[in-house]
């Protein structure tokens, strides 16, 4: 009898099936994920050197005690945390009407349209969103120059651009699609017999919405927040073009420190910060809902 | 002996009425789903809706709950109009077909849904959520997940959610359809004894003819939006009005006929295959308009003959085309000497009378009283 190799054993298994179906997106996401994260997290246990030497091969947690030490970042990280559970909260509440309104009054054979319609804004690229709401809210943009023409102000308004209500309107509505698609789906799912029979047991519409219809839809809810939190504590753009660069949050920090500071340990270790601040929310929400994550069908 | 005295229920037609109908129509669109409903529905009655599916007859339900306008006509329960009374204040409770159980509940969440609009303290709340338990069987499952139930452990669940309010009129959209044939008829049992236990009204929709007879006080048959006949289930099994009725409930048998005379109360007509005979008018439910018809008859009303056997009714020759053998019953396809299609006649298999086989020649006894005239 022909004695096999573990190779040749394996070749025939279906897990090697599906390891070389998965491969090329794991190769891509190792090559492009991993390896900078890693290279990141190295880089922020190292110690900064002059413009020749750029990196000193020194173990050290210098980086780590200034991010955590220094007013000025944490005063930042604050800001961006604050930023995007402002986006969030107006984003998800704005969302959820939305979806409720295309779920439960749109007909069904136009559902798929009022999707499509609500995607819209992704036909053009994140910058150009953002800089769109730049000339509406900028100093001689559409709303000053138009309230000018109407004569309803002499001079243009000033508080509407480069401040932090700009950042949340901007990224709120860059988001809103993201809110909108998951509580959409879980809406969705919800047997509608279930709310006749919350009214049959003499609940008025505004109590059974309250008692069935939204808990029913809180893992689209969570997922909703996740989905919009996550992304915006890091995010880059819209501060930079919307708040003028007058008011960073942490991506700018860590953008000025790795480029313009030439500061890469350090600017790795606010990296390295941010993102276990994020998941340190991130989850500390996930347990709060657990709840309403438990519901199955 | 040693039985307990038990009162029996008034009659039907004596209670009161609790719910009206009165010339109800239904339109979604330029479809017209009720076509002039007229129907007065009993306090304490078990009442049924029976139909086809697409018959009205959810419809017809949904009016009662106030989940469907009516575009014309008026609803009324207990004396009262309902046409600006929503959903959630009338008096009734409904058993959806899904059952309807919020998955982010407990069971006893669930039963107890709809206390917390009325007054007691939370203590005394839960105990009438106990009770309600209790009395479907399922004391001690309050605090499991209701995502975690059985089919039939929904419906008990759905049943106390409903009767734990005390309503007037409870509604069930065909509660037996999603279970198996044994737990169905176990179920249909305990409605019955739930149903005279609590004494409220009961409106069963339902599909299957053979539950609605087991269940109801009255049967209203459905077709196409309109109520083709309402009486008790004996009357419409044994003196259905139209041949449609007659076929919805149960197996009938239909042979081509002429009305000859019509003459105090009694109808002389001549039956192909049959010959002549005479029937009285309350064997005729429809409106008889005379010439050619068909009469009907069930397959228990035919008793075939075996060799030496007489009868003091009257008999007719056939041929065995078809033996099906049930067990306890056996149906023979006989054709009858003249006669162009072959009738049904089912046999008891008591003991001693041999199965028996296609081609037999037979003599069929049959008696006029259990023919109905159709139209």
């Amino acid at each position: 009898m022909e004695e096999k190799s573990w190779w040749d054993r394996f070749r025939r298994t279906e897990a090697f099936a599906g390891y070389t179906l998965i491969s090329p997106t794991a190769l891509y996401a190792l090559l492009l994920l991993v390896a900078p994260l890693a290279t990141i997290l190295a880089y922020s246990f190292l110690t900064d050197g002059d413009s020749v030497t750029r990196l000193v091969w020194e173990f050290t947690f210098d980086n780590y005690i200034t991010t955590w030490t220094q007013p000025i970042y944490r005063a930042v990280m604050m800001r961006s945390l604050s930023v995007s559970m402002m986006v969030t909260a107006v984003t998800v509440i704005l969302a959820f009407p939305v979806a409720y309104y295309v779920s439960f009054h749109v007909a069904p054979d136009r559902k798929s349209l009022w999707l499509f319609l609500i995607t819209i804004p992704f036909w053009t690229s994140y910058l150009i969103r953002v800089f769109l709401w730049k000339v509406i809210l900028g100093y001689n943009g559409v709303i000053n120059s138009g309230l000018t023409s109407l004569g309803l102000i002499d001079e243009p308004l000033t508080f509407i651009l480069y401040n932090v209500n700009s950042i949340v309107l901007t990224l709120a509505h860059a988001y809103a699609p993201f809110a909108i698609l998951p509580i959409f789906v879980a809406l969705e799912k919800i047997d509608r017999s279930l709310l006749e029979a919350g009214q049959d047991l003499g609940e008025s519409r505004i109590m059974t919405f309250w008692r069935v219809t939204l808990p029913l839809a809180m893992p689209g809810v969570v997922a909703a927040v996740l989905i919009v939190l996550i992304p915006t504590i890091g995010d880059y753009v819209t501060p930079q073009l919307i708040g003028g660069g007058k008011i960073p949050m942490i991506a700018n920090l860590i953008q000025s420190q790795m480029l313009d500071q030439d500061n890469r340990p350090l600017g790795s270790a606010l990296a390295v910060s941010a993102m276990l601040i994020v998941t340190v929310v991130a989850l500390a929400f996930v347990l709060l809902n657990a709840r309403f994550l438990r519901v199955k069908k | 002996m040693n039985t307990v005295p038990h009162a029996a229920p008034a009659p039907i037609a004596s209670r009161p009425t609790m719910i009206e109908f009165r010339d109800v129509h239904k339109y979604y669109g330029d479809y017209h789903a009720l076509r002039g409903i007229n129907a007065t529905i009993k306090a304490g009655e078990f009442f049924s809706l029976l139909g086809p599916s697409g018959c009205g007859k959810t419809t017809l339900l949904r009016t009662i709950a106030g989940f469907e306008d009516i575009s014309s006509g008026a609803v009324l329960i207990d004396g009262k109009h309902m046409a600006d009374v929503p959903a959630n204040v009338r008096p009734t409770n409904m058993v959806f077909q899904s059952y309807a159980i919020f998955p982010h509940l407990t069971v006893e969440q669930n039963v107890g849904f709809g206390l917390r609009r009325e007054g007691g303290t939370s203590a005394e709340k839960a105990r009438r959520v106990e009770e309600a338990l209790e009395m479907v069987g399922l004391k001690g499952y309050g605090k499991r997940a209701a995502h975690a139930l059985s089919g039939g452990q929904r419906q008990r669940v759905a049943l106390a959610r409903a009767l734990i309010l005390k309503p007037k009129v409870l509604l069930l959209d065909e509660p037996l359809s999603a279970l198996d044939k044994k737990m169905r008829e176990q179920m249909q049992v305990e409605l019955i004894r739930l149903q005279r236990q609590v004494g409220i009204t009961f409106i069963l929709v339902t599909h299957d003819q053979e539950e609605a007879l087991v269940m109801s006080d009255r049967i209203a048959v459905m077709f196409e939006g309109q109520i083709a006949q309402l009486a008790d289930p004996e009357t419409l099994y044994r003196r259905p009005n139209s041949r449609q009725v007659a076929n919805f409930i149960g197996v009938m048998n239909f042979l081509p006929a002429r009305v000859l005379t019509e003459a105090a109360g009694r109808i002389a007509i001549d039956v192909q295959g049959l010959g002549q005979t005479e029937i009285d008018a309350t064997q005729a439910p429809g409106a008889i308009t005379g010439g050619e018809t068909s009469v009907g008859f069930r397959p228990e009303t035919l008793t075939m003959l075996y060799e030496g056997q007489t009868t003091t009714e009257r008999e007719t020759p056939g041929t065995i085309e078809e033996v099906v053998y049930y067990g306890d019953m056996t149906y023979y396809d006989v054709r009858l000497d003249g006669v162009d299609s072959p009738v049904r006649i089912s046999m008891r298999n008591v003991f001693g009378r041999p199965v028996l086989d296609i081609g037999t020649r037979t003599r069929v006894a049959w008696s006029a009283g259990a023919l109905v005239l159709f139209r």
